[in-house]
């Protein structure tokens, strides 16, 4: 049995998965109308979609920003990439979960600092995970800032 | 043989790193950190902040000038003794003894992980007090959403690497403080 649950140095590649950061921007595409005074089913919808296409591009977008950028590492360890980010993406997880405070809770109707925090958290934590898996040089760091800023502003 | 010294670290870029590279910083500077200059950036930080809260309250005629001093000066507590009683919580919560991790060590790491909050702060009384603007959500908030990252990796660190639990009480630290801002600001007002 597993008992270091938990523990980054227990969690191997097969471990590292992609789901709370994709349910962290579903979950900011839901947030975010309702932060809206004229809320309409339509604009949920359409905000969900929006924020599927933007996990979707910015967790593929960094995964094939690394795996470019360290085509040594990518020989040795092809799945590496896809760690980094997993890992950083988990970031995002603190950051939902006090937007979603913020509006319940406190009926704040600013979500989008949250959102965008979370975004740029995660993006650069990604790049210092792929730094420690070997991946050398700023591109590492600038790229996920570069992402991070992108989808900050169609977000 | 190499005898030069290693080159001191100011701990203005100690703190300026906090922000960038707080896993780096809180693994190889924070031992050479006092925690009352930590401590000091938090107290700031919360005191700029707070203060941006009453300027946006005296704006509206909500409260009167007085009433923006008391405000800042909870500030100035809330950043200092609210701070350490936080970090005192977390090293309970991530049983940082048995890692041999001191209350002074955590209390330093934790408050200075603030100086992202100190940055926004004080951009956003710049922003306050020359245009006018209503900025303590628009600066102090994101201020204290920039400084999860640092609080993210000193609890990583205190609790022995657990991602998980890390994850887990970085938000708790970030509502008691939000839901702590919002209740003072009420109180107060």
């Amino acid at each position: 049995m597993d008992t270091r649950l938990g523990y980054a140095q227990g969690a191997g590649p097969s471990r590292v998965k992609l789901w709370p950061a994709y349910l962290c921007f579903i979950i900011f595409g839901v947030l975010i109308p309702f932060s809206k005074p004229d809320f309409k089913l339509t604009t949920v919808i359409y905000s969900l979609l929006i924020a599927i296409v933007v996990g979707l591009l910015a967790i593929n977008l960094l995964i094939l920003a690394f795996n470019r950028g360290n085509a040594v590492l990518r020989q040795a360890d092809g799945g590496f990439a896809r760690e980094a980010v997993g890992t950083g993406m988990l970031f995002m997880i603190p950051f939902t979960v006090l937007a979603i405070i913020a509006l319940a809770v406190l009926r704040w109707n600013a979500i989008m600092p949250f959102a965008s925090a979370a975004i740029t958290t995660a993006a650069a934590t990604a790049g210092a995970e792929a730094m420690k898996r070997g991946a050398q040089g700023t591109k590492n760091v600038m790229i996920p800032t570069l992402v991070a800023m992108v989808f900050r502003r169609h977000g | 043989m190499n005898t030069a010294a290693p080159m001191e670290i100011p701990r203005w870029k100690t703190a300026l790193s906090m922000m960038i590279n707080p896993g780096e910083v809180i693994k190889t500077q924070m031992t050479k950190i006092p925690w009352p200059y930590s401590v000091m950036v938090s107290g700031l930080s919360f005191t700029l902040f707070f203060l941006q809260t009453g300027l946006d309250m005296l704006k509206t005629g909500q409260i009167g000038a007085s009433t923006v001093i008391l405000i800042t000066m909870l500030g100035l507590l809330y950043g200092t003794v609210g701070i350490a009683l936080l970090a005192v919580m977390v090293w309970a919560l991530s049983q940082a003894k048995q890692r041999d991790y001191t209350l002074g060590w955590t209390i330093s790491t934790f408050a200075l992980g603030y100086s992202a909050t100190f940055v926004y702060a004080l951009s956003g009384l710049n922003f306050s007090l020359a245009f006018g603007w209503k900025t303590a959500v628009a600066f102090g908030v994101t201020g204290i959403l920039w400084a999860l990252r640092p609080t993210l990796y000193t609890i990583k660190q205190l609790s022995g690497k657990r991602v998980a639990f890390s994850i887990a009480i970085t938000p708790l630290c970030g509502a008691i403080l939000l839901i702590g801002w919002a209740v003072l600001g009420k109180f107060a007002g």
